[in-house]
């Protein structure tokens, strides 16, 4: 058994517990089939517990840790600071502006070479223009704060 | 028969239509590109590629689906023969082979001998394809509610059961998906469910999103996790790439074997081109007259994996265009591409006018094979120089195809935003040992099966036993018990044919 698993357990309780509370709000004839699912998670979430604590009796608990091993804390939770900044900016910079700067700042951090960089940036960015903004005619965000 | 026969001539006529023939030249040379790189899948290329098809015609978007499925299947070979990295997992018995070769100075040769064997492993899989399909197609079409309820079941508990390393994961991760599936408006009762005052989730959460979030985002976050390495330089190489004579005849035994295994993995839900790599591998193995070869560069082994994973290509989208069920993550995200067209996958792809494109996607899908050839015969070279990109470039490269991806299908800001929240729940998911292809199905089946259930029992008043009321029912029960029962087949098929391949 992997400790790592009470947690998933929890998470699915937890999911469970909202999915039920959002249910009871709903018109009784809405709420059978809702609550079938949640039930079925619930019991299918029951069933992993036992099967943790059968495992957990047989083989021991290890921490689950290992799945992490590679894990580098630092560099992930830069880069996804990165990206929700980049969601952030979009509407006031502009896709195309937003994506330079988010590009940009994520392979400075990566420290991948200048060239490669650039050229990075244009190919995507001219895959994206092409393929989207002429061919598909999508109008990307254009941005509030130069517009 | 003479109608099939028209439609199929009818399939081919359109199929040659030139914006058809630039799908599949596109979509194989993005397909082999997203191959060839480790890291990066099938089913991620063809979800973060999907909102590329919205603007096409419905043959032409599926082409070009398909170009990029097979494409990816045969361009993992290629870093496989040439780093000793396979591209897709796909592509892990071909790395044993293949790179032994390599080291002889054979790599041209192995990677002749991947590009044919694919050829003829993705070809020959079409006459199934051709067959099967409107066969079961027929068959579907006597399923009233009770059976779709059923079907959507049995869906969900093979692929739940036999994609995760745990049974009850698996099917948690179902659960999981058809609870999210229930989100937007009741469609019995026109109440609106959990929508959190989001009018655009009206009609639920948008599987494309889901799947581009799932997929591809989750893949980003996956790669930027973990520390950035430098990919081997791939070998360069000067031998012939074309088989003599002599030995294609040596291979074609071999490749014919890993057709037929190819083919019915590829039809067997839940079972993909992973484990027919392994088992064409193993025969080619078993059968051959050069045995001792094999763990020293044999390229019988190379085409016998190749060809096999090739041909699963053909089969697997058989239950997924009859059925409605996508047997792994990558039929499951190309049914996402026929639900977009407006089409819904069923008996129905082969009835009246829908039938054309079905049968212009069918003569694609045999021509996509002729482009992969004439593409990875000429291409090789080229493409294996980007399966050294570093996963720093593809990073933030993944992370806006993905925001874009998603941002046009209805140039809508919440779009983005589900995509994130499921390339989060798909990063956790992976990571936490759950099945993202469970719930992206659930999340395809939902609908389906509670319209199944909710009609079926509206009908009979209430009453259950109507699901249960015709042999088609039973017949369904029984092969959902058998899928929850595969797991412990599947895991003991797996363990046999990778023990038997060392």
């Amino acid at each position: 058994m992997k400790k790592t698993d009470i947690g998933v357990c929890a998470a699915m309780y937890a999911v469970c517990a909202f999915f039920f509370y959002m249910t009871l709000q709903l018109p009784e004839a809405a709420q059978i089939y809702p609550l079938c699912v949640i039930a079925l998670l619930a019991a299918l979430t029951t069933l992993h517990v036992f099967n943790m604590i059968r495992g957990a009796i047989r083989e021991g608990v290890t921490s689950g840790l290992e799945d992490f091993k590679d894990f580098l804390p630092s560099q992930f939770f830069i880069l996804f600071a990165m990206i929700i900044t980049y969601l952030i900016l979009m509407p006031w910079l502009g896709f195309y502006l937003a994506s330079v700067l988010f590009m940009s700042a994520c392979l400075i951090f990566l420290r991948v070479k200048i060239w490669q960089g650039v050229l990075a940036e244009i190919v995507i960015l001219a895959l994206v223009y092409f393929a989207f903004s002429v061919f598909l005619e999508v109008r990307l965000p254009e941005g509030t704060l130069f517009y | 028969m003479t109608e099939t026969l028209l439609l199929m001539l009818q399939g081919f006529a359109s199929a040659l239509y030139p914006v058809n023939i630039l799908a599949m030249i596109a979509g194989v040379t993005i397909g082999i590109v997203i191959g060839c790189l480790p890291g990066l899948s099938a089913a991620m290329g063809v979800a973060l590629l999907l909102p590329l098809t919205f603007s096409m015609e419905a043959s032409t978007g599926m082409i070009m689906l398909g170009a990029i499925y097979c494409g990816a299947i045969f361009g993992g070979s290629i870093s496989a023969i040439l780093i000793h990295t396979p591209g897709t997992p796909a592509s892990a018995a071909t790395a044993i082979e293949g790179y032994q070769m390599t080291l002889k100075g054979q790599a041209g040769k192995a990677l002749g001998t991947a590009c044919i064997a694919s050829f003829f492993g993705g070809l020959l899989s079409c006459i199934s394809l051709y067959f099967f399909a409107p066969i079961l197609g027929q068959l579907a079409m006597k399923f009233g509610s009770p059976e779709y309820f059923w079907l959507s079941i049995f869906g969900l508990t093979i692929i739940a059961g036999v994609s995760s390393k745990s049974m009850v994961k698996g099917l948690m991760s179902g659960a999981l998906g058809l609870l999210l599936s229930t989100i937007g408006m009741d469609p019995m009762q026109g109440v609106k469910r959990f929508m959190f005052g989001q009018s655009s989730l009206y009609e639920g959460i948008n599987v494309t999103c889901a799947l581009i979030g799932l997929f591809s985002m989750s893949q980003a976050l996956i790669l930027a996790e973990a520390k950035i390495k430098q990919r081997a330089r791939a070998t360069k190489f000067n031998d012939k790439m074309l088989l003599s004579k002599q030995e294609l005849k040596e291979i074609a035994p071999t490749i014919g074997r890993s057709w037929i295994i190819g083919n019915l993995i590829g039809i067997l839900p839940g079972a993909g081109a992973s484990i027919a790599c392994f088992m064409g591998y193993n025969t080619a193995r078993q059968f051959s007259k050069h045995k001792e070869l094999f763990g020293h560069g044999s390229y019988e082994g190379v085409a016998g994996s190749e060809a096999a994973n090739n041909a699963v290509t053909g089969g697997s989208l058989i239950p997924m265009l009859t059925l409605g069920i996508p047997g792994e993550s990558v039929t499951a995200v190309l049914m996402g591409g026929l639900i977009i067209q407006g089409l819904t996958p069923g008996p129905n792809l082969f009835v009246g006018e829908t039938a054309k494109m079905t049968y212009t996607f069918f003569a694609g899908f045999v021509l996509i094979q002729f482009f992969m050839l004439g593409i990875g015969l000429l291409g090789c070279r080229g493409f294996a120089q980007i399966a050294r990109l570093s996963d720093a470039i593809l990073i933030p490269s993944v992370t806006i195809l993905c925001v874009v991806g998603s941002f046009a299908i209805h140039q809508n800001f919440v779009d983005v935003v589900i995509m994130l929240i499921f390339g989060v729940i798909g990063w956790l998911s992976r990571k936490f040992g759950l099945n993202n292809a469970a719930i992206v199905l659930a999340l395809i089946l939902g609908p389906i099966g509670e319209k199944g259930l909710r009609r079926s029992l509206l009908l009979s008043g209430g009453d259950p036993r109507i699901l249960f009321s015709t042999p088609v029912c039973w017949v369904l029960i029984a092969l959902c018990i058998l899928g929850i029962l595969s797991p412990v087949l599947m895991d003991r098929m797996t363990a046999k044919a990778e023990k038997d391949s060392e």
